[in-house]
């Protein structure tokens, strides 16, 4: 008898407790919600920062009224839903795949959002839009690169950043380019990249490419990212007698890469790296002038603003409100921002299939945004953006530099990289 | 209790109540199965992680590779894992308490380092698990988690229901008189080797049965998600605060931190779980220090668990 | 294998390795005299890490002159976790020894997490940088300073153990804590001043670490595992054995990376503590 009274205490109990707890999240009314999950801790976490800055900066603007050439800039608002604002709920996924798609299922189910946008890490932007293609929510992907993201045939997911594929293509292209203008030799390269699925993807198109443009592979280096030492890394590098080193790393892995360079006086004729951690703002910070003369994939860069001044512009309020400069990285999350709340807009509701297929045939125009494409437009299969276009620029003087296609370039690459004890 | 549970997601419609009921049957479960090691055989360890990520490789790599159903894998797994707990078992419990525990915590590390650079199940990118639509062959249900709730309900039943049948068994009789003096078991007669690899291997089947449950839930796993070293912390810290070595108590301790976890990672935000960690740790230093026997301890009056 | 880059991998694998000695010999310290495994050794050495960090970053004072403050704070801190929960579980099952010193680790670990957030940390600009050639092999100036400073600490505490009367006092009770208390030394005394000492080493070598090495809260979890390693190769209570296996793991570890594969190279460390644990737990240079 006793103890059926226990279990009955026990049993309430255990429901007064779970009461206690109430069901997190509001409703969405008013304000358009919008979820964007980006690594706000680990050691992306500058970059993350950088990102959200710019997303909250785009929505400034959505939402208020500036006098610039972008969507949605001269009205407050959304102007096919009444004037609604968009509001930005911001998640840190700290660079974990299932904590990002924690966060993703509970934007969608308890914060109610419209849409989703993220990650910067491939891996994670995997996950979480597996959660958001499960729930049937759109999901807007501005800056992973890793080709695989866009050959799911998901239907709700879409990339507005051009992807790792082409941009190996780019490396290899600039390659042939520097071989026949500058008359430097070239043969061998050496990939050095993380192991998450953006370092096995650049592998795997870096690699496609180099034998299609005739150049030899001399090392591939796995790593894992978070190291605490890279001296094997670098010395197999060395070791191999490569021309260029093509890296992939996120920030953390560029900076000790660099400063073990710079501990083992170990520097080839120049340095390739596919974007990331070489253009994050920690990275020029913590390395200054022994960070300099990486060349990087990229698809924007502030000197563009002499081509389009709209650049120069919207940088200018970027750094008087954060404090520094706009790079690749914040620039898509701010066109990201950007294409999702126009998609919104003329979608005219916040009904995820109507927005979904206004971002199916959603375009816009080079003009009209601040970066160097072509404008944006959809593929119908994958979802892509195919009207994007890759840079290379170089970090000179504390300042990214285009230097290809030289057609764009606004000075000459600075070749081969010089040596640590002629700086 | 039990109707009320089958209940519960009835009144709790929406998905976050049921996904924290989902976490805290599996937790529960994991928790007990540790506690047939640790708490009832008093072998600590602290890797409990191996069998959770062997079960959920398993699950997920038969489907991804030989497109067999997860309920294969898991039964895999479960065999899987056994394997390597005697693996695991036999040489290690030659050492005795600290150094078995730091044993099992350098094993742990040493399957997390290699399953990060082994490529055949995908490395550090991990395994993502085909989406399919609704299945029950396929265990993957994406519009609801009722299915969810009720079968990690079921598995935490099962982890009771064997724990309940061992502390009433002979077996369990062993495993306790093992825990509180070796070496004069072992002059009765008693197989020390033996009943604590039996406990091992329990302890291993029930935990990668979970892993295998948890693979399907989240239909992604990687090396840092199913066998990190705070994940074996987390099971051996469920037991211990609720009372290590009784039939309740890692259930009791789990109903109360699992959900204490949740709560502090949404509202305190996006920074993640380091205000429930500082409370777990908190709690664990208080519980050795005042309260060995966990919080049951408070509600027994000596006797023996 | 080319011998120079042979011999930079094992002069790295040397510096890094007088750091592990330095962690292990504090471990070691407590182990030894009162048989307690600390969990939190590593996070001692966090702490001071993030010492030094915080003084730097607000005062820009150089690690090298924040380290006696590491080195007394930590000690403090070591008094404070014995008095408060050592203590307390001195006669305690050991299954609650462990639960104690490891809810220390994770109470340690978080709190640093919660207020320092996850982010690496790095100290950017001290008194040394650059490298020194060596005829092709490079030794960064950070490195050696450290490593410099981990074997004086640890030959301090060496001169402290076997060649003072309080280093006397202490072995004699690790070696038989009833005959100690009966030759009149306060064994709680000693337990409290291996405890300081032992977290003191903890944040000096925290302190030496953080000028090169990213700062970040579970950095403590790594080095503490491989302070483990050490001390159990080294023989428990055995000051020189520590600081030799500390060594001997850097130098496998850079080895096992430059030979074979850098991303498996703790892996290596790890079977090597597995095996001794199994067939030599006495250490390879204890005494059993």
């Amino acid at each position: 008898m006793k103890k059926t009274w226990r279990m009955v205490y026990v049993t309430v109990g255990v429901f007064l407790w779970f009461s206690a707890f109430p069901a997190a999240g509001a409703w969405a009314a008013d304000p358009v919600r919008i979820g964007a999950i980006y690594p706000l801790t680990g050691p992306a976490a500058s970059t993350g920062a950088e990102m959200t800055d710019a997303i909250t900066l785009a929505v400034d603007i959505i939402n208020g009224k500036y006098d610039l050439d972008l969507p949605l800039a001269r009205t407050e608002g959304l102007p096919n839903l009444k004037g609604a604002t968009i509001k930005v709920i911001f998640a840190d996924h700290q660079g974990k795949p299932d904590i990002g798609q924690a966060e993703a299922e509970r934007m969608i189910t308890t914060e109610k959002v419209a849409a989703l946008m993220g990650c910067y890490y491939s891996s994670v932007t995997t996950t979480a839009s597996i959660a958001a293609e499960r729930h049937k929510i759109p999901f807007l992907n501005p800056e992973s690169t890793d080709p695989k993201l866009t050959e799911r045939g998901f239907r709700y997911f879409f990339r507005t950043t051009p992807f790792d594929d082409p941009f190996a293509e780019n490396f290899f292209q600039f390659l042939d380019d520097m071989k026949k203008k500058k008359k430097v030799k070239i043969d061998s390269v050496a990939i050095v990249h993380e192991n998450t699925s953006f370092g096995m993807g650049v592998l795997v198109s870096e690699k496609k490419y180099a034998e299609k443009y005739g150049y030899k592979v001399v090392a591939e280096i796995m790593y894992a990212e978070k190291a605490t030492s890279l001296v094997s890394e670098v010395q197999k590098l060395r070791a191999s007698g490569a021309d260029v080193v093509m890296p992939a790393s996120y920030t953390a892995d560029a900076i000790l890469y660099m400063k073990t360079f710079k501990d083992l006086r170990y520097m080839p004729q120049a340095i390739l790296a596919m974007d990331a951690g070489y253009i994050a703002e920690d990275y020029r910070k913590t390395l200054g002038k022994d960070g300099e003369y990486v060349l990087s994939r990229e698809v924007w860069a502030l000197d563009l603003a002499k081509k389009k001044p709209m650049i120069a512009t919207v940088n200018e309020i970027y750094k008087k409100r954060f404090g520094r400069d706009m790079n690749g990285n914040s620039a898509r999350s701010f066109t990201g921002m950007m294409v999702l709340a126009d998609a919104i807009n003329r979608a005219g509701s916040t009904d995820s299939e109507k927005i979904r297929e206004a971002l199916e045939k959603y375009t816009l125009s080079g003009d009209n945004m601040i970066m160097p494409w072509e404008g944006v437009a959809f593929d119908a299969k994958t979802h892509q953006n195919t009207k994007g276009r890759g840079i290379i620029v170089q970090l000179i003087d504390g300042q990214f530099h285009t230097v290809w296609p030289f057609e764009l370039a606004s000075r000459d690459v600075i070749w081969p990289i010089p040596a640590w004890d002629k700086r | 209790m039990l109707a009320a549970a089958v209940a519960y997601p009835f009144v709790f419609r929406k998905p976050f109540p049921q996904d924290l009921a989902i976490k805290i049957f599996l937790f529960g479960g994991l928790a007990s199965a540790w506690n047939v090691l640790g708490g009832f055989t008093g072998q600590v360890s602290l890797g409990n992680a191996i069998f959770f990520g062997v079960g959920a490789y398993a699950t997920a790599v038969v489907q991804t590779h030989w497109g067999w159903t997860p309920w294969v894998g898991m039964v895999l797994g479960m065999g899987v894992a056994c394997g390597v707990a005697f693996v695991i078992g036999y040489p290690c419990f030659r050492l005795k308490g600290h150094y078995f525990a730091m044993a099992t915590l350098a094993i742990g590390e040493v399957f997390s380092t290699l399953f990060m650079n082994w490529q055949w199940v995908g490395g550090a990118v991990g395994v993502y698990i085909p989406l399919r639509d609704d299945t029950w062959k396929y265990f993957q249900f994406g519009t609801t988690k009722l299915p969810y709730y009720y079968v990690t309900l079921a598995f935490l039943v099962l982890a009771l229901l064997i724990s309940e049948g061992i502390l009433r068994s002979r077996m369990g009789y062993y495993f306790r008189a093992i825990r509180e003096d070796q070496d004069a078991a072992r002059s009765l007669g008693v197989s020390a080797r033996g009943y604590k690899l039996s406990a091992i291997g329990i302890s291993a089947m029930i935990t990668s049965l979970g892993g295998g449950l948890y693979a399907q839930y989240v239909l992604f796993i990687d090396p840092p998600s199913v066998f990190p070293m705070m994940l074996s912390i987390q099971v051996v810290l469920l037991a211990v605060l609720g009372g290590v070595g009784t039939l309740w108590g890692p259930v009791l301790g789990t109903v109360i931190l699992i959900p204490l976890s949740e709560f502090t990672r949404i509202y305190i935000g996006g920074t993640g779980s380091g205000l429930d960690l500082i409370a777990y740790g908190f709690l664990i230093v208080l519980v050795s220090v005042v309260q060995p026997r966990g919080i049951l301890g408070f509600f027994r009056k000596g006797g023996n668990a | 294998m080319f011998l120079p880059e042979l011999a930079q991998s094992l002069l790295s694998g040397v510096l890094m390795g007088l750091i592990f000695a330095l962690v292990a010999v504090g471990l070691t310290l407590i182990w030894g005299i009162m048989d307690i495994v600390n969990f939190a050794h590593g996070d001692f050495l966090m702490t001071g890490m993030y010492l030094s960090f915080w003084m730097y970053s607000l005062w820009g004072i150089d690690p090298l002159l924040s380290l006696p403050v590491s080195g007394i704070f930590l000690f403090f801190l070591g008094v404070v976790v014995y008095q408060l929960i050592i203590r307390r579980i001195l006669g305690a099952p050991m299954l609650i020894q462990i639960f104690a010193t490891f809810g220390l680790m994770i109470l340690m670990r978080y709190v640093a997490f919660y207020f320092f957030t996850p982010n690496y940390r790095t100290i950017q600009h001290t008194f040394l940088s650059g490298s020194i050639d060596l005829g092709g092999i490079y030794l960064p100036v950070p490195q050696l300073a450290a490593a410099a400073g981990a074997f004086l600490t640890t030959g301090a505490v060496y001169v402290l153990i076997h060649r003072t009367r309080i280093g006397g006092a202490l072995q004699a009770t690790a070696e038989d804590r009833e005959a100690a208390a009966l030759m009149g030394i306060d064994t709680d005394r000693m337990f409290t001043l291996a405890w300081g000492i032992g977290a003191a080493t903890a944040g000096i070598a925290g302190s030496l670490l953080s000028i090169f090495f990213y700062i970040f809260p579970e950095v403590g979890g790594i080095f503490g595992l491989i302070a483990f390693v050490a001390v159990t190769l080294g023989g428990f209570g055995n000051v020189a054995g520590a600081f030799v296996a500390g060594i001997l793991i850097g130098v496998i570890e850079a080895l096992a990376g430059h030979f074979y594969d850098p991303a498996l190279k703790t892996v290596f460390v790890y079977a090597l503590f597995l095996g001794v644990l199994f067939f030599r737990p006495q250490g390879l240079l204890g005494v059993k």
